[in-house]
């Protein structure tokens, strides 16, 4: 496209056309402060911060579009005036004082305030109170700090894809508000969190993270969430020099989740409450002793022969090859692990369907992300969307079609009529199998059960149950050994959580899990992602990649 | 140079300001041989500042009506006003009651309170009588130069009182300026 010519601040530039000024600006390496604007996010204009001077008005440069002949000026009295009195009627018209607030140190208001000098309020302030809503279990809405900004009503849809967060009221009066003024905690919020993650104030903060310490205060590691297998990206802000996570925030970068996180990755995952199994156990005849390490590797030693190993989908590939070589390739998975059709759409691409057909999965509860990515489509760019499900199925109330899985064929003859339609799936039946393969217009995204099932299948590692006179388990969840031609075996558990079935075993070893491990997975679109260590184990557990290594002889010493 | 007279009152404060005034320390002693006067000041335990003062420091928010008096006497008699910390320049903790009518903060203050028994609420003249509202100083009376910070440090007093002695116009920017 031809360029155009503006002025800014009294040069003549060539720019692209349909850029905002504020992103020429940026690309000309000249500054302008800003609060409603996130990048993220569609520019909105509402807190005019960014105001700039073309021809004697000012305009808001975060919505204002480029056009020829412009004639920028960025730092006349005019605009400083202006972001002036803004910030002055922002910082008075609802409670701004600092000094309590969670955020301070961290506050893209009060960085405004620094930068521009305030060192009074213009006008009075602390007049009126504003409510501060405590119903949810991870986020708080405290109205008092509330600069209308909208970045969170603006995420929670436009990217979060929930549509929970809205306004009601005008000017001064206007409020924040969940579904149609309920309390958060009573609201269709599904806790993703995205709100809390963008506030440039302390209106919406993570109760959990509170008063933990600032962002300077951290290191930020960036991995990749392994409580499914969606993978989003992930930073987490650890304390400096300490053992604990502050905070987890979702990774603009991510290739996979773009931002996004669900309930599971951000908050639940730093509430582990779950016992941990610790130390190593051996059953004897009035109950399990501890034993040492040293005993454990001749003691596996000797059980080696004859043996099989069942791994679960929680194990890293790196910890699956390692298992697969200690066991000469004798390792079964404990659950299914294929996919009945295996997924052929990328999650990035979901946001090119026109048509989604979900299918026994309820995406506000399980695979967030995905949710996401559906529902920012359905919802904001009126994609279609069936869901096929047995039981009710909360994103029914935004679909056009609903049935019922023993409706399947009414559902395929609507699905056929369409042009292409992508099908998210995470069971199915043979019958229901062949019935879906039958479309030619289909695209499928098959959610597995465990984090690393696409790792599993590509190691080669089949759901059999073969018996062995010695067993090893290795794996987080272990329902799967109820299943297991265990009798007369001699089981050996490697786990890390305590769990009813340890019972039956006759070795028990703790080993790490949660962020005391790091390695890699594969997760729904096979793509390969890393979970990083973050966190020293503070239990008495093995790692069981440096153990395995260890007695396979490739690492000298266990650390 | 000439002396420079300073008076200093404290209205609804906590007196952390002129503590961190005082925390000047020996750079007080630095300022009084550069020609610092103190004359009325909560320290000297003077109450009423001379006629053609140089600075009056108001440290705290105008909550009473005799609040509102000190501000505006010290107005007349001061050239320049120093809001000094949080309470003065904002209003500060103090006008966190202005979210309650004065009735429900005095019912709280004396009878409600969980360690009253037969409470009372004072009614002597001798008293200030709560305003409607407590106010920041700019709100009462024109203010001069403003010190943020609760307290402010012993360094933003001491930059603003030296910048005023060797006759330039002070101005708090990085480290000196604070909110917290
Ligand atoms: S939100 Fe920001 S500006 Fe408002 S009180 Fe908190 S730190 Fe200060
Ligand atoms: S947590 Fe997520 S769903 Fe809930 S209000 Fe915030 S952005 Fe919306
Ligand atoms: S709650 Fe935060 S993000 Fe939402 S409008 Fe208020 S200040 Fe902006
Ligand atoms: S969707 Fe899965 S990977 Fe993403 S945050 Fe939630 S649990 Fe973690
Ligand atoms: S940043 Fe442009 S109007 Fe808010």
């Amino acid at each position: 496209m031809e360029k155009i010519k503006i002025k800014v601040n009294g040069k003549e530039v060539e720019v692209s056309p349909g850029k905002t000024v504020l992103q020429v600006l940026k690309e000309l390496g000249i500054h302008v402060p800003v609060l409603c604007y996130y990048e993220p996010l569609m520019p909105q204009g509402s807190c005019r911060i960014c105001v700039v001077e073309d021809r004697g008005v000012l305009k808001t440069a975060c919505t204002t579009p480029v056009e020829p002949n412009m004639d920028i000026k960025t730092d006349t009295p005019n605009v400083i005036n202006s972001r002036k009195l803004v910030l002055q009627l922002l910082f008075s018209e609802r409670n701004h004082y600092c000094m309590y607030c969670e955020v301070t140190g961290e506050c893209e208001l009060q960085d405004l305030g620094y930068e521009f000098g305030l060192d009074h309020f213009e006008f009075p302030t602390f007049e009126r109170k504003f409510p501060v809503d405590n119903t949810h279990d991870f986020i708080m809405i405290d109205h008092n700090r509330c600069v209308l900004c909208r970045r969170c009503v603006r995420v929670c849809s436009e990217v979060a894809g929930h549509y929970v967060l809205g306004e009601m009221e005008r000017g001064i009066d206007t409020m924040i508000i969940a579904d149609m003024n309920l309390p958060l905690g009573n609201s269709s919020c599904v806790s993703c969190g995205l709100c809390a993650q963008v506030c440039p104030t302390g209106a919406i903060i993570d109760k959990r993270s509170s008063y933990l310490g600032r962002e300077i205060q951290s290191d930020i590691i960036y991995s990749n969430c392994d409580l499914c297998a969606v993978g989003c990206g992930v930073e987490i802000y650890k304390k400096k020099g300490a053992n604990f996570i502050v905070k987890i925030y979702g990774d603009w970068n991510s290739e996979i989740s773009k931002g996004i996180l669900c309930k599971v990755g951000r908050y639940l995952s730093l509430f582990n409450n779950k016992e941990r199994a610790v130390g190593i156990r051996v059953k004897e005849e009035f109950g399990f002793r501890k034993i040492h390490e040293d005993n454990l590797v001749s003691l596996i030693k000797s059980k080696l022969n004859n043996a099989v190993a069942y791994v679960d989908g929680s194990l890293f590939n790196e910890e699956l090859e390692l298992i697969k070589e200690l066991f000469k390739g004798r390792v079964y998975s404990l659950y299914p692990n294929d996919s009945p059709i295996p997924s052929n759409i990328n999650i990035e691409d979901l946001d090119n369907s026109n048509f989604f057909v979900i299918i026994g999965v309820d995406l506000n509860r399980e695979y967030g992300t995905i949710g996401s990515f559906v529902k920012r489509n359905v919802i904001g760019k009126k994609a279609k969307l069936m869901v096929i499900d047995k039981e009710l199925n909360s994103l029914a109330k935004i679909a056009d079609y609903v049935f019922n899985i023993k409706d399947i064929n009414i559902a395929l003859d609507i699905l056929n009529k369409e042009k292409e339609v992508t099908i998210i799936y995470k069971n199915l039946t043979e019958s229901e199998r062949s019935l879906l393969l039958s479309l030619s217009n289909a695209k499928f995204l098959h959610l597995p059960m465990e984090t690393n099932s696409i790792g599993l299948q590509k190691l080669g590692i089949k759901h059999e149950k073969i018996s062995a006179e010695n067993v090893f388990v290795f794996g987080k969840n272990l329902e799967g050994i109820k299943d297991l031609p265990i009798k007369n075996s001699f089981m050996l558990i490697f786990t890390p959580y305590e769990d009813e079935e340890l019972h039956k075993g006759d070795v028990i070893v703790g080993i790490t899990d949660w962020f005391e491990r790091e390695g890699t997975f594969y997760n729904l679109e096979g793509r390969k992602v890393k979970k990083e260590k973050v966190l020293k184990p503070t239990f008495d557990v093995i790692d069981l990649k440096e153990f395995i290594s260890y007695m396979l002889g490739k690492t000298e010493r266990i650390s | 140079m000439g002396k420079i007279k300073v008076a200093s009152i404290w209205c609804e404060g906590c007196s952390g300001c002129h503590m961190s005034f005082l925390d000047m320390d020996e750079r007080l002693v630095e300022l009084i041989n550069k020609g610092l006067e103190l004359n009325a000041t909560p320290i000297t335990d003077l109450k009423v500042p001379d006629e053609g003062t140089d600075i009056g420091i108001i440290e705290g928010a105008v909550a009473t009506d005799h609040h509102e008096e000190e501000v505006k006497m010290m107005r007349e008699r001061c050239k320049i006003i120093v809001a000094l910390g949080d309470c003065a320049v904002f209003g500060g903790i103090p006008t966190m009651r202005n979210y309650f009518t004065v009735d429900d903060l005095l019912k709280r203050g004396y009878l409600t309170t969980e360690s009253t028994v037969d409470g009372k609420i004072p009614i002597s003249e001798e008293l200030g009588k709560h305003l409607p509202k407590t106010k920041a100083v700019n709100e009462v009376v024109k203010v001069d130069f403003y010190i943020p910070g609760c307290p402010p440090s012993a360094d933003a007093i001491y930059h603003v009182l030296r910048e005023v002695l060797e006759g330039r116009i002070p101005k708090l920017e990085g480290e000196l300026l604070k909110y917290e």
